[in-house]
């Protein structure tokens, strides 16, 4: 059993699908290159700014282990460590212990020379002596960081803009590359609507001049060849609704009224039977009286239609249609070849046809779908290979 | 009577010499191996004794590379090994080569540091 979607499935379908796809994917590529671009402009800029302030931070470095050296020298009269306004510091000895400190954080990378860190600028410098065993001093200053908001709005900016530049071009690319695709299915679509167009007069005129024609009083041989005749316009007349309703779906107003489910089933199995006896396809009705539905005339009638024609065409010699209908449900179920589990998905994508043994645009379920989802009906189609296969059309 | 008294006083002679014995004793065990060992020694030389010490850490920084550089040096003092300037080699020569045992030396050089070394005395 399989609940199938109700989305309409439009001619741009797969168009949107691959445009979808393409332009996630292209987004993704731009924004990993924005933002790795960002980054080495970030690591860049910030670079500069740290090379900018090394330069007094080299000289502060200098007077303080001036200050230090005279420290050592006089240790043993004054143990007071030298403080500056301009910046903090600390000393460590070669086994990166702490000597003193007066910096704001604790953590220091001993390893790097400058870098930021909580909102201080950190620089090392390692004395040629190491008075008081200062093998690294650390001076700290204050960060600003007004660097970094200017060059997050630097990034920002142009990230912004190459984005959009991106967007155009992606777009451009997209249309590139659907072309081909979206052409071939214009194609099809005006092919179809110009057939459509150019098949309605003849049609028509078959279809209204063979039940005009009196069998009963033609001979035998005749009779069936009319016969014939009534089913070949029948079938091409079925077709023809369907591409008509395709064609013209959006612009056909619904003319809702509230209808006797089960009269319009009969009706139709009627209209069928002349197709159904060619293969010898018998009708099994079921039939629940009074079973209203408020729905266009045209549109139930275009949905049964396509469900048992499906059931006659994909039906055995000799084999069975069971109709049943009850309050809230009916169920068409042909004694078929059955469809395989993997197709059923794609049962409502149009053009798609799973036997091509027999005739048809495999536009059928593709309008069922439609009309199920403009009716809020809800269609289960399930199936199994040689047994048959059911469909269920329930609403609420 | 008379042989009370000598044993008297022959005890009080034997008790003060005891007291007197364990006072040297004691003096002895409070003198730590840096105190006699190595004050007794730098006291003599006008160049103070903390001054030795600082050139050490200029030289080598972390409390463990001192210690190692100080035992290195007075295991085997040569004038390579020397922190001291040439002048002062000049005038007051390389000191012998140390007596004490490797605990002993561990013990004197520990207490060296301790006293001089600059963690906690920084204000």
């Amino acid at each position: 059993m399989l609940a199938l979607k109700n989305s309409v499935i439009d001619l741009h379908h797969s168009e949107k699908k691959t445009l979808i796809g393409f332009f996630s994917l292209y987004i993704t590529l731009c924004i990993v290159i924005l933002i790795f671009i960002s980054f080495v402009y970030y690591k860049f800029q910030k670079d500069l700014m740290l090379s900018e302030k090394r330069i007094n931070l080299q000289n502060y470095s200098n007077e303080f282990i001036i200050r230090l050296k005279q420290l050592h020298i006089n240790f043993d009269k004054s143990q007071v460590y030298p403080r500056d306004t301009r910046f903090k510091s600390a000393i460590y000895d070669s086994d990166k212990q702490l000597i003193f400190s007066t910096l704001k954080s604790s953590h220091v990378q001993l390893d790097n020379i400058v870098y930021t860190s909580n909102k201080t600028i950190h620089f090392i410098k390692e004395p040629e002596s190491y008075y008081l065993g200062a093998r690294y001093v650390i001076l700290e200053i204050e960060d600003d960081l007004e660097w970094f908001s200017k060059i997050e709005q630097e990034i920002l900016i142009f990230t912004s803009i190459g984005l959009i530049f991106m967007l155009f071009i992606g777009y451009w690319l997209l249309q590139l590359f659907i072309k081909p695709m979206r052409d071939a299915m214009h194609l099809l679509d005006r092919f179809i609507k110009d057939t459509t167009h150019e098949l309605n007069t003849p049609i028509s005129a078959i279809v209204a001049n063979v039940e005009m024609i009196d069998t009963s009083n033609l001979d035998e041989k005749l009779a069936r060849k009319i016969k014939r005749i009534d089913i070949g316009a029948k079938t091409v007349s079925n077709i023809y609704q369907d591409l008509t309703y395709l064609t013209l779906n959006h612009q056909i107003m619904s003319q809702n009224e509230y209808l006797d489910v089960g009269q319009i089933l009969h009706q139709r199995v009627e209209y069928f039977t002349t197709l159904a006896n060619v293969k010898h396809i018998a009708f099994k009705m079921n039939i629940k009286e009074d079973v209203i539905l408020f729905i266009d005339v045209k549109k139930l009638s275009k949905l049964i239609d396509n469900l048992i024609s499906n059931a006659i065409k994909y039906n055995k010699i000799n084999g069975s249609i069971q109709i049943t209908l009850s309050e809230k449900n009916f169920t068409i179920e042909d004694s078929g070849k059955g469809i395989k589990k993997e197709q059923l998905d794609l049962l409502y994508e149009r053009y798609s046809r799973f036997d091509k043994s027999v005739g048809g645009f495999g536009i059928g379920l593709n309008i069922v779908s439609m009309i199920c989802k403009e009716y809020n009906l809800n269609i289960h189609i399930s199936s199994e290979i040689s047994i048959g296969t059911k469909v269920d059309v329930s609403w609420k | 009577m008379e042989i009370n008294v000598f044993i008297k006083k022959a005890l009080q002679t034997i008790f003060s010499f005891g007291l007197f014995l364990l006072l040297l004793i004691t003096t002895e065990v409070q003198a730590s191996v840096y105190t006699k060992n190595c004050i007794a020694c730098h006291k003599e030389i006008p160049v103070s004794i903390d001054k030795y010490f600082y050139r050490y850490l200029l030289k080598y920084s972390s409390e463990k590379k001192v210690k190692h550089a100080i035992k290195y040096y007075l295991q085997n003092p040569s004038q390579e090994k020397t922190v001291m300037a040439d002048a002062f080699i000049n005038r007051f020569g390389i000191k012998k080569k140390t007596k004490l045992n490797e605990e002993q030396l561990n013990k004197a050089i520990n207490e060296y540091w301790e006293s001089y070394k600059i963690f906690g005395k920084l204000k």
